[in-house]
């Protein structure tokens, strides 16, 4: 139930008290523009699996969609102009509760294991692995929502547990820009205020009060939004990370228990059972992650093939689908793709709905979260631009006359900047860590191997002059780097 | 009328937290040794008047007038007030130099302890306003004061030395070291490095030698079962000895500097936790001003616990402290090599005061473990999840800035402690960087990635502090850009030697000094940019500010912006870095020929910072644009 607030005045955005009862949520969504503040006034309350701290102001915008839950009861005062909220008492909260006990107990044996205690007598046969999940789900299931939960959860356990959360949708960014496959280690809960971060922010040079706004990831760019673009290469890159963190895990031994989620597109859902493509992601993840439980969002269909294909050793399990998890259009995720780049470089800018002074926006100070980009002049020669694949050819018009086009999928084709057609303006290139320092160590197809230092914006390209304009996240030198270029286009709007 | 309601003087204190000073509880003001201020219980209760500066001032001096003995409780009912009153800062800190400078010599150790109480546990604003006038203030008073008053205020003055809240000296190295100079009469600066010229009295040494240990004590009553700081002691003893039977110069030297350097590695030490009540079920009171503060209210957790954070904890930094003191002083033949150390603790000994933590991660294990769920769709939406039992009951304490959660043991007071630190240091940051531009961090390399080690296994992670290697590397590397601007110089001109000259952005006078190596007059942290001489760090902020405005008007614009023209017209945020078209640069570009990568591509290993020369390229110009509207 809601009340709406006598003090209400013109100048202040509209506000509203709502009591929640236990285990309800209160659901909103926000129009492009409009912005929303709400602040636990009493009881406990947590925003997909992350606590809200009584008398706190929090901000949410960029058409952001979320629920507030509660186990116990709450009252929230809510600022601003929603397009839609109401309270549901249907939630999946119990069933994603019990998940994160399942897991927990996962953990709690791994690290009895870790830690050489020998298994009670009570459950010898239990298994000592630690859960390593791959979420999988149709568009609009909230496969992404479940990852966070989870997570959250099992940071805020008092374990000290540091989960590794993996991101191989390369439609949508998590804590970067779109067209990544990534994975970060999570300390603290991620806090949920725009879609344009989900799963948290990458590091800044601004301090941050939480660690979830200052993630550190690897991430190898893909430079698509779809999978089918150049699965090979996907398949490559998960199994490339899937590498990184066996050695990390080799590394701190301690880590281990804490686990592994993977977020996955929503193409590894979709599609007929015949398509290899997807079927062989699917099974990339599930070796290069180790995968030991499969969760399938709402979506019978997908679960019995899973079960078929995996059950006989990995647990498949079929959870329940929020019913707070709307349908998107295709154009709003166009915007929150353009609003990821534009976070990349710039921050958050969200205006908190008039009276609301001291919000903060996911945990921190509005200021902080505004960046400086760097642009910068360079000339064609400064920087090696490649494509991956037979997709990245040029036009035939643009070949040599005979010339002929033998290119396979995973062959980097360098793009010259001063062919016209070359499809660079605009374009975002993922810059390459350098390349090993020891030449004999060096192969062809090397840059296909190496993470990615950011993500760089060609905004103008001087072809008379040779040069072009680069808009890169901080004044990072570009010379004599190697980027690479995919099918994503960002145009400041 | 009087502003503040009647509570201050009354026997039963209205802040729980602290117990009162008959409870069995020492009184720091009237123990033999100085002690750091308990810090400031909450004061969510204390109503908030609006009062006028000249009311304010005049309740404020006469409640000042009644500080005459080393009363707590008045101690503490004017620092509420401070606390309370920050936006009359200015009006607190003369009242209190005016105090101090009329009252008799015998009344003034009071007030100072209060100046001390405030700028510890308050510091911003109030260390701001202090510094103006806390060195004549202070060495005026030690020179009318008898010699046990002076000891005390040479105590005070050595806690100053750290008791910032990133444990720098409290008000400002100059005045710590002229404050310092007077009393001791000596050229000896508060980092360890100390002047080889300098004269150093065994007196000096005493007092400092006394004060550490003072505080080894005081950290070994806190942590019974701290080896390092029992051999700490052990050691301090012999030292102690060897002082007072007299040694040479050089050694008093050696003694100092490394005392010193052990003193800043160890954090300040409050008051051992009181022996009345065994178990206080209450959260400690050094937690309470932060964990029931507002956020809107910007009050610093108590600077006491506040540590740098290259010294996460003293056990941690400790060990090769004393093992360097040890080994310098042996070698020096201060020390004998087989001085007689306390057995190492017993694993037992060492285990106990985990034990109640031990005994909660058990207790947890077997609650998680006990619940039965299998992991199937049918289970997992039947079962009722006693998931509030373990996010919520058994972390009782939150933090309110993030909302993480401890527990209320040992441990739990530990952890929430350091995530208080962190936020605390965060926020001091971002309250320096107010103006400076911030920038999306590049990500950080597979190696670097793979070694992001976790600092204390399983223990602390959760409360949000994060063992970062790109942090420290981004902190690292923003000392090493501020120490390569501080290394620069212009020489200064011949003849201009006499003129003063100001750096025109803080209009402040350019330091001259005479290197030795050049055989001439230099500027230090200089730059000259047409023919003008700036700070290089000045300059270098400056460039850096209008690049973020730049930003923000964008950002600020972006709302209303429809798309804009061309690209060439976008301002783009300075310093934008433009390459001559003229410069090749042959040995980093591939093979043009090459349409594939055939053939192994050659380029640089290193990501020279630009400005360098680069493999034949000449230096490349940086021009700093200024926005264009
Ligand atoms: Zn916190
Ligand atoms: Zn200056």
């Amino acid at each position: 139930m809601s009340t709406e607030n006598p003090e209400n005045t013109a100048e202040s955005a509209p506000s509203k008290e709502w009591t929640l009862e236990p285990e309800t949520e209160y659901r909103f969504e926000l129009d492009p523009g409009s912005s929303l503040a709400i602040k636990l006034v009493r009881g406990h309350a947590e925003i997909f699996g992350a606590e809200l701290v009584e008398g706190k102001t929090y901000l949410f915008g960029s058409e952001c969609k979320a629920a507030v839950f509660t186990w116990q009861g709450c009252t929230l005062e809510v600022t601003g102009h929603p397009s839609t909220e109401y309270v549901s008492e249907e939630t999946p909260m119990t069933a994603y509760a019990n998940l994160h006990i399942a897991f927990e107990q996962m953990r709690v044996r791994a690290l009895r294991d870790v830690r050489g205690s020998p298994p009670p007598t009570d459950e010898p046969a239990a298994s000592q692995d630690p859960p390593r999940i791959l979420v999988l789900g149709p568009e609009n299931s909230g496969k992404t929502t479940v990852c966070k939960i989870l997570v959250n959860y099992a940071v805020r356990a008092g374990q000290g547990w540091s989960p590794l959360l993996v991101n191989v949708d390369p439609g949508q960014g998590g804590w970067a820009a779109p067209g990544a496959i990534s994975a970060a280690s999570v300390f603290a809960p991620i806090p949920t205020y725009s879609p344009a971060s989900p799963l948290g922010s990458v590091a800044t040079s601004a301090p941050t009060a939480l660690a979830s706004n200052a993630l550190v990831p690897l991430v190898f760019w893909y430079g698509h939004a779809e999978t089918k673009k150049n699965p090979l290469l996907m398949d490559r890159l998960i199994r490339n990370l899937g590498g990184h963190i066996d050695d990390r895990y080799l590394n701190d031994q301690e880590a281990k228990p804490s686990g592994l989620v993977v977020d996955t597109p929503p193409s590894f859902a979709s599609g007929p059972t015949t398509d290899v493509h997807r079927q062989r992601l699917i099974k990339a993840c599930v070796e290069a992650f180790n995968i030991n439980v499969i969760l399938v969002v709402g979506h019978e269909k997908l679960n019995v093939e899973m079960q078929r294909t995996y059950g006989a050793r990995i647990t498949v399990v079929k959870i329940p689908k929020s019913g707070g998890v709307v349908e998107l259009e295709h154009h709003y995720r166009e915007r929150i793709r353009n609003n990821q780049f534009y976070s990349y470089m710039y921050g958050h800018i969200i205006k908190p709905p008039a009276g609301i002074t001291n919000a903060t926006l996911g945990g921190e100070t509005l200021d902080d979260f505004i960046l400086s980009p760097s642009s910068t002049v360079i000339s064609f020669s400064d920087l090696t631009i490649y494509r991956v694949g037979a997709g990245a050819m040029a036009p035939s018009s643009a070949l040599p006359i005979g010339a002929q086009r033998v290119v396979s999928e995973m062959q980097p084709v360098i793009i010259d900047p001063s062919q016209p057609g070359s499809g660079l303006l605009n374009s975002v290139l993922g810059l390459l860590a350098p390349p090993n320092p020891d030449e004999n160590e060096r192969y062809d197809e090397e840059l296909l191997d190496l993470t990615i230092q950011g993500f760089i914006v060609i905004t103008n390209l001087d072809i008379s002059k040779k040069r072009m304009t680069v808009l890169a996240p901080n004044q990072v030198s570009l010379v004599g780097k190697t980027a690479i270029v995919g099918t994503y286009e960002w145009q400041e709007q | 009328m009087s502003l503040y309601p009647n509570y201050y003087g009354q026997p039963s204190y209205a802040n729980p937290p602290l117990p009162p000073a008959h409870n069995g509880f020492h009184h720091p003001y009237q123990q033999q040794q100085y002690q750091s201020i308990p810090p400031l219980p909450s004061t969510q209760s204390l109503p908030v008047y609006h009062v006028d500066p000249v009311t304010f001032r005049r309740d404020y001096a006469s409640r000042l007038a009644e500080l005459t003995v080393n009363s707590r409780p008045i101690i503490q009912n004017l620092s509420y007030i401070a606390q309370e009153y920050t936006r009359f800062a200015n009006i607190v800190a003369e009242c209190i130099e005016a105090h101090i400078r009329r009252v008799p010599p015998w009344m003034k150790l009071p007030a100072f302890y209060l100046l001390d109480a405030i700028s510890k546990n308050l510091y911003d604003p109030y260390a701001r306003h202090f510094s103006a006038f806390v060195t004549p203030l202070f060495l005026d008073t030690y020179q009318v004061v008898d010699l046990s008053t002076r000891s005390k205020m040479e105590e005070m003055l050595l806690t100053w030395r750290t008791a910032s809240p990133t444990g720098k000296e409290l008000f400002g190295v100059p005045p710590q070291v002229s404050i310092e100079r007077g009393v001791w009469d000596t050229t000896g600066n508060t980092n360890s490095n100390l002047p080889p010229g300098s004269t150093i009295t065994t007196p000096q040494v005493l007092r400092e030698l006394e004060f550490t240990l003072s505080q080894k004590e005081r950290a070994l009553q806190n942590n019974p079962y701290d080896g390092v700081a029992q051999k700490h002691i052990t050691v301090l003893h012999q030292l102690r000895n060897l002082v007072e039977t007299g040694v040479s110069q050089d050694q008093l030297h050696l003694i100092l500097s490394q005392l010193r350097t052990l003193l800043r590695n160890t954090p300040p030490q409050v008051a051992p936790p009181q022996p009345v009540i065994p178990q206080p079920a209450v959260w400690p009171p050094s937690y309470a001003p932060v964990a029931s503060q507002a956020p809107a209210a910007p009050y610093p957790p108590p600077p006491v616990n506040a540590i740098p954070p290259s010294n996460p904890a003293p056990s941690s930094s400790a060990p090769s402290n004393i093992a360097s003191l040890l080994s310098t002083l042996v070698k020096a033949g201060i020390v004998s090599a087989n001085a007689p150390t306390p057995p190492p603790p017993t694993d037992e000994k060492v285990a106990s005061p985990e034990h109640s933590e031990q005994k909660r991660i058990k207790s947890y294990r077997q609650a998680v473990l006990a619940i039965p769920v299998k992991l199937n769709s049918n289970d997992i939406t039947r079962q009722r999840p006693p998931i509030v039992d373990l996010l919520y009951d058994r972390l009782t304490v939150q933090c309110k800035q993030c909302g993480i959660r401890f527990v209320d043991n040992d441990e739990g007071k530990k952890s929430m402690n350091n995530h208080l630190d962190m936020h605390f240091r965060q926020n001091r940051k971002a309250n320096q960087n107010v103006g400076r531009g911030h920038s999306r961090s590049l990500f950080v390399a597979v190696e670097d990635w793979v070694h992001e080690t976790i600092d204390i296994k399983g223990k602390g992670r959760a409360d949000g502090t994060r063992p970062v290697n790109a942090k420290v590397a981004a902190a690292a590397e923003a000392a090493k850009r501020e120490a390569e601007l501080r290394a620069l110089s212009v020489v200064v001109p011949l003849g201009e030697e006499a003129e003063m000259k100001a750096c025109p952005i803080c209009k402040e006078v350019l330091q001259s000094e005479f290197l030795e190596d050049v055989e001439d007059w230099v500027w230090r942290n200089a730059i000259m940019k047409d023919d003008k001489v700036y700070h290089a760090t000045c300059h270098a902020e400056a460039v850096t500010s209008t690049s973020n405005l730049a930003a923000r008007l964008r950002n600020e614009a972006r709302g209303s912006r429809s798309r804009s023209g061309t690209p060439e017209s976008r301002v783009t945020p300075p310093p934008t870095r433009v390459r001559p078209t003229d410069v090749k640069a042959p040995s980093l570009s591939p093979s043009q020929e090459a349409k594939t990568t055939g053939t192994k591509r050659k380029v640089d290993p290193d990501d020279l910072p630009l400005g360098h020369e680069h493999g034949g390229t000449p230096p490349l110009k940086k021009l700093a644009l200024s926005p264009s509207a």
